[in-house]
């Protein structure tokens, strides 16, 4: 992926620990200042697809791989960890591992597609698989219900802590705090990643395989891991999502929503972590602020999909580099 | 009798496969020229049906001519999908660029049909649909036969222009070989809008014949360009008569699964085998095999 | 005569109809400059991919420093002491030129699996030895002040010194370089010439597939001559000119 925005080496570990408090102050402050339901599920909707674009991201924008399926790992982290609580009474939490570790197992089959295939072979088998699963969600009436749904999943149970009231997860803002900080969380495992040298034998994969194998990276081993660790965030997601809307259907998960969860990613910035974030953030909080448009949300979505293609591929990350440099530029020009 | 229900399913396959065909030459006609996937081909497939639709409907053309706007509409589709995605971004030469592009022209289309048009779907009546052919226990529309011969005569009217025309020929050139192409004296942008605007015609001839067999709503090109992907790599991309029989084989397992297991099924059979296509014949039913140059 | 560290066997290698390696058999001594040397289409790049394990050899061996390399990924050699440069360039071009050679300490980072995940003092470590031994690398080949430049921007000659400079990060012992010459000016070859000798006195055996003849007739010990798949001659530079096969096929004339 030619237009990625490369990431620099610059290593400054006390700004990015300085980031990382603000933006838990800004997770802490937000349901504070927002207090109406509406934004408040807006609020959640956004950490719910920034884990989704990151854990794209982390296939598309770090390993290279044209990954069209993140639509299905979503939807069987929300399926597996569901059917689990609903059907078998598992443990919120034994059921939220089995879901993102089913998901990862699923990224890990669809790698193996990836380890023949490159480029648009690698897209059309990656969206065959989301046709795959979202037909069985559609069709194995017993397990799913199909397109009836599963109503009424119960939000994760309470957490006790000794001295202080129980932490309810009906409370709306209890539950976005539990999704954003986990989301938060993954952020930082993945920055983590990425800025390491699994991050750069992932890079190198995207950028040339011949050329990485020939620096002793195993390019299928680092292709497999990526989509494993991609897609098991893409699974937490629908963990999330299904405890969080309380009902699942199985048209929640077609293909389209593979290419809205794209269409962050690459609005935001591909190849970097913190693109995707507010990509996420911006594709799921446009639409409501232009609230006249309703139903045309998702040509929003293409619109903007087309736009940043062609005109900054490298996204709102591109875009705040220009203007970065360009004020810069002029503070230089004005001392002069 | 059960000799009768398997020809009423090889008629039906026969009649879905020559839709998929339709759609699928586009897609592979693209491919092979200029190695790019058009994801807003389905759209094209899908405004072409409207286009029909209300041609007939609304004009009160003759379902003939409407054929024949939908072709024009597709055509006019194809020329600004390439001013506007495929020519500005062929520059920077990236392989997933010009894919991702049009899988947002193709949201945009859709959601924005969705929004004029409405999720109800049209009844599509031509007067071909009514009229019924009954041939030893099996029968079939008039509009089924009009369907599969439009496509074989399309499909041999492109393998004469492939083949016969001194333009068909420099097509196959750049297909094979395209830095050489070059050489034979033709402008390359000029054969790649030639190629872009035949395989929106196709698609948008396709969905004036398949919206009055299948449904007419804003996904109906969608529902169908899911299948002609995995038939074009089935077929092996690029390659025509690989999607000829592959958009067959797709018809009649789609035509038999739905006599013999359950309608659900058709996608996760279609796409398993194409997931086991590509992990034991990636190039294809009709191979021919390229090794990577180091 | 030094230890033999590569050694081939009867190698053959057919794509398609075309025969690109046919019963080719040689020994490299260690610390030696190999060559290869040959006609376009003599088969010297597919040799280089056998070496390299980019391809397999349809039959015939090849033995690294004792180790049968049988079946093995071109990534495992290159833990076993193979690097290699491509022909027609390979860089990492959306990469910095820095980056570009970080990746390839791929094989040599210190790291306990818990630092990936949680940054500390073996981690911090690491990165920073790999950026100080890359920029050592980087200005050995020309180049440090053109760390922070995308590899991409790079002129053609740069570009080719950047690919030596990263294969060199893995630490070779036997460094294959592919036609590096193809495309530099005068002062370029001089410069790389003189690399090629220091990297020969670090230890690290060198096989280069070249056109310049002056280049090398001047830094190889051994040559082999290859024309269609076949070996021609084996030996000394001083013994190819006077080769009649050899002289032959070139016609007489390049090899004066």
């Amino acid at each position: 992926m030619s237009d990625a925005v490369a990431v620099g080496p610059a290593y400054r570990s006390s700004r990015r620990r300085l980031a990382f408090l603000f933006a838990a102050l800004v997770i802490a402050v937000l349901p504070l200042l927002l207090t109406s339901g509406y934004w408040r599920t807006n609020l959640t909707l956004c950490a719910i697809n920034v884990l989704l674009a990151i854990g794209l991201d982390f296939i598309l924008g770090y390993a290279g791989q044209l990954n069209l399926g993140q639509s299905a790992f979503y939807g069987l982290g929300a399926y597996v960890s569901t059917l689990l609580i609903t059907k078998f009474g598992v443990h919120f939490w034994a059921a939220f591992a089995a879901g993102v570790a089913f998901a990862g197992l699923a990224g890990m089959i669809l790698s193996l597609f990836a380890v023949r295939l490159r480029g648009h072979y690698l897209a059309i088998a990656s969206l065959g698989f989301a046709v795959i699963v979202h037909q069985i969600l559609l069709n194995w009436i017993s397990l799913t219900q199909g397109p009836l749904g599963i109503y009424g999943i119960p939000p994760p149970p309470a957490i006790a802590i000794p001295g202080l009231p129980p932490i309810e997860f009906s409370n709306q803002v209890a539950l976005f705090y539990l999704v954003s900080a986990f989301a938060l969380l993954a952020y930082l495992l993945l920055d983590q990643l990425v800025r390491s040298p699994i991050g750069e034998a992932l890079t190198a994969v995207r950028e040339d395989e011949i050329s990485a194998q020939s620096l002793g990276i195993n390019a299928n081993a680092w292709k497999v891991f990526a989509f494993g660790v991609g897609a098991a965030v893409g699974g937490a997601a629908g963990c999330f999502y299904a405890t969080f809307v309380g009902t699942l259907v199985p048209d929640a998960f077609f293909i389209t929503e593979s290419f809205t969860i794209l269409a962050m990613v690459i609005v935001g910035g591909m190849g970097t972590l913190i693109g995707p974030v507010f990509g996420a953030i911006l594709l799921t909080l446009l639409p409501e602020l232009l609230r006249d448009i309703g139903d045309l949300r998702l040509v929003v979505y293409g619109l903007a999909l087309t736009l940043v293609v062609l005109f900054m591929p490298g996204g709102l990350v591109q875009g705040w580099e220009l203007l970065r440099r360009k004020f810069a530029g002029a503070r230089v020009a004005g001392g002069r | 009798m059960t000799a009768t229900i398997v020809a009423q399913q090889i008629i039906n396959g026969v009649v879905l496969g020559s839709l998929y065909v339709l759609v699928a030459l586009g897609l592979t006609l693209i491919y092979g020229v200029l190695v790019q996937i058009n994801f807003a081909h389905a759209d094209f497939v899908t405004l072409g049906a409207f286009a029909a639709y209300f041609f007939m409907h609304l004009l009160g053309g003759s379902y003939l001519a409407s054929i024949a706007v939908a072709l024009l509409v597709g055509a006019l589709l194809g020329v600004a999908i390439n001013l506007a995605i495929f020519a500005p971004l062929r520059h920077k030469g990236s392989e997933l660029l010009p894919l991702i592009a049009t899988i947002g022209v193709s949201t945009m289309m859709q959601n924005a049909m969705l929004a004029v048009f409405g999720p109800v779907p049209y009844a599509f009546e031509t007067p071909y649909s009514q009229r019924v052919f009954r041939v030893a226990g099996t029968f079939f529309t008039e509009q089924s036969v009009i369907i599969v011969l439009v496509s074989i005569a399309t499909i041999a009217l492109l393998y004469a222009f492939m083949k016969f025309t001194f333009l068909g020929k420099a097509l196959r050139a750049v297909a094979q070989d395209r830095e050489t192409a070059g050489l034979m004296g033709i402008n390359p942008n000029y054969l790649i809008m030639l190629t872009i605007v035949l395989s929106s015609a196709l698609a948008g001839m396709a969905g004036a014949m398949l919206a009055p067999v299948l449904v007419l709503t804003p996904f109906a090109g969608t529902s169908v360009i899911v299948k002609a992907f995995a038939i074009v790599i089935i077929g092996g991309f690029g390659n025509v008569e690989g999607t000829i029989l592959a958009g067959l084989l797709v018809g009649l397992i789609e035509s038999f699964t739905t006599q013999y297991l359950d309608p659900g099924l058709i996608d996760i059979v279609v796409f398993g085998l194409l997931l086991l296509m590509l992990v034991f014949r990636p190039t294809g039913l009709i191979s021919e095999r390229r090794e990577e140059n180091v | 005569m030094s230890e033999i560290l590569l050694s081939a066997k009867s190698l053959h290698k057919s794509f398609g109809g075309v025969r690109a390696v046919r019963d080719v058999s040689y020994d490299i001594p260690q610390n030696s400059v190999f060559a290869i040397i040959g006609p376009n289409g003599a088969g010297k790049s597919t040799m280089l991919n056998l070496i390299s394990g980019v391809y397999q050899p349809d039959t015939g061996s090849l033995t690294f420093a004792g180790a049968d390399m049988a079946g093995m990924p071109s990534y495992r050699r290159v833990r076993l002491g193979i690097a290699r440069t491509f022909q027609k360039i390979r860089l990492f071009k959306q990469l910095s030129v820095l980056d570009n050679v970080v990746a390839g300490f791929h094989i040599h980072h210190d790291i306990p699996a818990w630092q990936y995940l949680i940054h500390a003092g073996a981690f911090r470590r690491d990165h920073a030895r790999c950026r100080e031994e890359a920029m050592e690398l980087l200005s050995f080949m020309g180049l440090a002040r053109r760390h922070d430049t995308l590899a991409g921007s790079l002129s053609y000659g740069e570009q080719r010194m950047l690919e030596y400079a990263r294969a060199l990060a893995t630490r070779p012992k036997l460094l294959l370089i592919d036609e590096p010459a193809a495309g530099l000016n005068a002062a370029e070859v001089d410069t790389l010439l003189d690399r090629i000798q220091t990297t020969r006195k670090r230890d690290v055996t060198v096989v280069i597939v070249e056109h310049n003849m002056e280049l090398v007739m001047t830094v190889a010990d051994r040559i082999l001559v290859m024309d269609y798949g076949q070996r021609l001659f084996e030996g000394i530079p001083s013994d190819v000119q006077k080769d009649p096969a050899v002289v032959a096929a070139y016609l007489g004339g390049e090899l004066t």
